[in-house]
């Protein structure tokens, strides 16, 4: 029952680091699977400027709802145990983490692709926005996402 | 002429926040109205562009749900998360 998944769901708007959020979730330790994906800033902008920094916009209210029906429906189609997302917002540097999804299991399979479908779920209806900012002090909103 | 039968909230995120010059405002509701005639209405243009979504209330919709009194209608260009 997807009601009883623990869907560990926060947006955070100060960096965070990602492997202290883990050590910190009790299910990487207890379960037998854990699936891990961490994704950072860029220092390069998508026409391959340096970039400064990088402004993350959500709709607050729906973001956060919408993050725990795509863990949840992701956590339910897939059959494990628990899920950890975390998505930040406001001001972000390079190489900071931008975004961390665990997913625990019994086994690797279910683990992997709960892991990848929640990420790519995320990626195409989770309201966000990035807007570039480059070292020229030039804005740029992204629309769409990098290939897989 | 449409009566007016209240009024609905209208928000804009990102690119169109920038472009329109607004964020959020109230927006008066004639009857059997959409968020597609919204988007005319505000002079947006005579189609919603492809990969901007609708949300009523907080949920995704289809542009041509219709709009209640007091309804929270948001235009969302293309998201980029994660």
């Amino acid at each position: 029952m997807a009601g009883s998944i623990p869907i560990d769901v926060a947006l955070c708007s100060n960096a965070f680091e990602p492997l202290a959020e883990l050590q910190q979730w009790p299910h990487q330790e207890n379960d037998a699977a854990t699936a891990i994906f961490i994704g950072r800033m860029r220092s390069q902008g998508s026409s391959a400027e340096e970039l400064e920094a990088m402004q993350l916009e959500h709709y607050p209210g729906m973001t956060e709802r919408q993050l725990q029906h795509l863990a949840s429906d992701a956590a339910s189609s897939h059959g494990v145990r628990a899920v950890l997302l975390r998505h930040r917002i406001g001001r972000v540097t390079p190489n900071q983490a931008l975004v961390l999804v665990a997913v625990s299991a019994d086994r690797r399979g279910p683990a992997q692709r709960c892991c990848q479908a929640l990420l790519e779920a995320i990626k195409h209806d989770a309201p966000f926005w990035k807007q570039e900012i480059s070292r020229s002090g030039k804005r740029r909103w992204i629309e769409g996402n990098t290939p897989l | 002429m449409q009566q007016s039968s209240g009024s609905i909230t209208v928000r804009l995120f990102a690119a169109l926040r920038e472009q329109a010059g607004w964020d959020q405002r109230s927006w008066p509701l004639n009857g059997g109205a959409d968020a597609l005639s919204v988007w005319q209405a505000l002079g947006f243009g005579d189609a919603i562009p492809d990969g901007t979504r609708v949300a009523i209330n907080q949920e995704f919709e289809s542009p041509r749900q219709q709009l209640q009194q007091g309804d929270e209608l948001a235009f969302l260009p293309p998201i980029s998360g994660g």
